[in-house]
């Protein structure tokens, strides 16, 4: 079948594309993009006047819960919520139970992914960094990566041992790996439970330094500098990061970086008192980090936006603010908070952004996606922005198991309404397609 | 009405007034040896300790039997609460059980505003982690009204590890917003390392902090600080933070000395200050029987417009 995304922002980074025009899908592969496409026997027509044509948003850093955690998440329930999202492909971290550290582990991620009840939207695993993320013994990364992994990580349990942590550069560099790197050094940040600064003080709680986060990273840096090894840390908080990162980026070390949407938006001093649903880490910092976070995002030195989707069941949650688990389930609100505080903020262009979203990431991980160029991925990934839907968030209606999020209630600006992948695969209420024809 | 009383500083100018004005009034009748009206209906009080105290159980026992209400105790050891229940599921189950009002101790600061949120009647806070500890502070400051006739104006050092004290917040905000000039006084490491948002001035030398000082209130030093490596050893927090007689030179001619307790004799305080004219921390312990009268009345709404006839 052939389906007309017809007239509308086609933005597509990897080209530096920005024009109005259609994309024709035929056979769910993208067959043409440009201002006049062939629309004979469309079976589909999109009408896409005043939307935004993307290519599908990829999501580095994610957290899919299966196998064993599956009253946070499952990969079906997360998949659905990554399509109404707009993403088209997720990574899934690897601090699952057990973690991903074998060949059958991915296989069984890969097999449940490809099931036609999940959503559809592609699921790429990140190997663990470490046997059972134990942080003593390097996994068998050759394994690992024949299954299947882009990337490695030691996220949820962060590498503490630097020689460690070298050694599976050296391993990462030959069989030219990235490594996703979970910066924080637990010596500094055990015990806390939000910033350590002026809010810690007032409501009587251990803080998490951001001594603790810029430590890991400039370890981390100085390690890829001295190797060559590819990293990436996984959401900077902290001005000092984001400083630390364009010094070694300057000296040649092959790192980048990305950010999770509550660390370019909010700020300790904005968390109800002791509400568990604003608790994650890196904590929320201050409006300077902020400032120097959004800044970092727009000169290139924060290379992506990833969601960070950390879901945990309601239980989890409503506990005595020390006791309850970091993070925020992400997947369907990163999008319009991104849009929302810094594309219609002008702090990013509309190209730059989905460059954030979606192409930067593909390229970081080496996926065929994030890109609307015929012939570079095996099946369409496309994904249609209404960038001007004025809409408030609410987590009633998420995809998502996880309801842990500090946007509940928030008004947003800007939500896909179309995710394909080769066919639709989710599509707004409000949105309907144009015209069906038998083609 | 009823009301919740979780922190000191969340309360308004207005509610703070009242709460001490009743805790004064309270004080005068139980000293001059009258009893307290009864209340129109006998109300349970559910004591759910989550961390061990005996002062603070038994003053709040006294406290509600002077109001004429009954006591249910709750503790986390030998209750559902030590079989993996969780702190909701708890609250939902006594929500059933008759009680009207919760005083709660926690180990986690902020679990009595997240209990709260589950109780449908007043929670009051008898200390929360390291957050505040409400009734404290109130008694303290009847104990300071005692002894200097006043709370305006003066100076009151408050001296040790304010880091990890939920008594220093409380009372930072009761004393400051009563007219006090607060500052606190003790080691870098045992200080917040930022204190732009706390009501109080900070000093790391006790000599410079305590001069000219009303008011000197030490606090506890919890022996796992010198275990965590907050402090060198106790003989050197000792010798540099210790209210010994000479030290004590340095504050005003008449200054009172304060300590919530258990004290550790020799180390924030010596024997001769702790047992001298000066100290008034017998006071304090009766002081905090009157307090959490007031409170519980404050919260359950016994004792309406007395604090003002």
């Amino acid at each position: 079948m052939k389906v007309i995304l017809k007239g509308g922002r086609i933005l597509n980074p990897a080209t530096d594309l920005d024009i109005v025009g259609s994309v024709c899908i035929e056979d769910g592969q993208i067959t043409d993009v440009g201002p006049d496409v062939d629309e004979t026997g469309a079976g589909a027509e999109y009408d896409c006047r005043g939307l935004w044509i993307t290519p599908g948003l990829v999501d580095l850093n994610c957290h899919l819960r299966e196998p064993g955690n599956e009253a946070r998440e499952t990969i079906q329930s997360a998949t659905l919520a990554a399509a109404a999202g707009g993403y088209t492909t997720i990574c899934a971290m690897p601090n699952t139970q057990p973690p991903l550290d074998s060949p059958a582990l991915i296989d069984f991620l890969l097999d449940r992914a490809a099931s036609p009840d999940t959503g559809g939207v592609f699921v790429q695993p990140i190997g663990a960094l470490t046997k059972g993320l134990n942080g003593r013994e390097p996994a068998s990364y050759a394994s690992l990566k024949r299954a299947g992994v882009a990337a490695v990580s030691d996220e949820g349990s962060p590498t503490q041992n630097a020689a460690l942590l070298q050694r599976a550069m050296e391993h990462c560099l030959q069989l030219d790996l990235p490594i996703l790197i979970h910066a924080d050094e637990l010596s500094l940040s055990a015990g806390g439970s939000i910033n350590e600064g002026g809010m810690s003080a007032l409501l009587g709680l251990k803080g998490i330094p951001r001594s603790a986060e810029e430590v890991a990273i400039m370890r981390a840096c100085v390690l890829a500098l001295n190797t060559g090894c590819r990293i990436h840390i996984l959401r900077v908080s902290t001005w000092g990061s984001v400083e630390t990162i364009r010094q070694f980026k300057y000296l040649g070390a092959a790192v980048s970086c990305d950010v999770a949407p509550h660390h370019f938006c909010l700020t300790e001093e904005d968390m109800p008192e002791f509400d568990a649903h604003w608790k994650t880490t890196p904590p929320l910092r201050t409006m300077v980090d902020l400032e120097l976070v959004q800044q970092g995002l727009s000169d290139g030195t924060i290379d992506c936006i990833a969601s960070d989707h950390s879901p945990y069941a309601d239980h989890e949650v409503e506990v005595p603010f020390e006791e309850a688990p970091f993070g925020f389930a992400g997947l369907e609100s990163t999008l319009a908070v991104t849009l929302t505080h810094l594309t219609h903020r002008g702090i990013l262009s509309p190209l730059e952004t989905i460059r954030r979203l979606s192409t930067t990431p593909a390229e970081i991980l080496r996926l065929e996606a994030g890109n609307l160029k015929p012939g570079t991925s095996p099946v369409a990934q496309v994904t249609v922005i209404n960038p001007n839907l004025e809409w408030t968030f609410d987590v009633h209606r998420t995809f998502s198991k996880g309801k842990n999020t500090p946007f509940q209630g928030h008004r947003l600006m800007g939500k896909a309404v179309l995710t394909l992948v080769g066919t639709e695969n989710y599509r707004d209420p409000g949105f309907e397609p144009e015209r069906y024809r038998r083609s | 009405m009823t009301r919740s009383l979780p922190a000191i500083r969340t309360l308004t100018d207005g509610e703070l007034k009242e709460l001490f004005q009743l805790a004064g009034w309270v004080k005068a009748e139980l000293s001059a040896g009258r009893s307290l009206p009864r209340p129109d209906q006998t109300r349970t009080v559910g004591l759910l300790f989550f961390e061990n105290s005996t002062r603070t159980r038994v003053a709040f026992e006294q406290a509600a039997g002077l109001l004429g209400h009954r006591v249910v105790n709750f503790g986390s050891s030998g209750s559902s609460i030590s079989k993996g229940e969780t702190v909701k599921d708890t609250i939902l189950t006594l929500r059933f059980a008759g009680l009207d009002a919760l005083v709660v101790r926690h180990p986690s600061s902020g679990a009595p505003q997240m209990i709260a949120r589950h109780f449908p009647g007043p929670v009051l806070n008898a200390g929360d982690g390291r957050h505040e500890h409400p009734t404290q502070a109130l008694g303290d400051a009847l104990t300071i009204q005692e002894a200097k006739g006043r709370i305006e104006g003066l100076r009151v050092a408050i001296v040790g590890d304010v880091l990890h004290s939920r008594v220093a917040r409380s009372n930072a905000w009761m004393l400051s917003r009563l007219g006090a000039r607060v500052r606190f006084v003790g080691p870098r490491t045992l200080m917040p390392s930022v204190t732009a948002k706390l009501p109080a001035k900070v000093y790391y030398d006790l000599r410079t902090g305590i001069e000219g000082a009303d008011v000197v209130m030490c606090l506890r030093l919890q022996r796992e600080r010198m275990e965590d490596g907050h402090v060198g050893s106790v003989g050197e927090y000792a010798r540099l933070y210790q209210i010994s007689r000479q030290m004590l030179r340095h504050a005003a001619p008449e200054a009172i000395v304060m300590h919530p307790g258990p004290i550790n004799r020799g180390v924030e305080l010596d024997d001769a200050v702790a047992d001298g004219g000066q100290s008034v921390i017998l006071e304090q312990v009766k002081n905090g029987i009157y307090a959490k009268t007031a409170a519980l009345a404050w919260s359950i709404g016994d004792l309406a417009g007395r604090a003002q006839a």
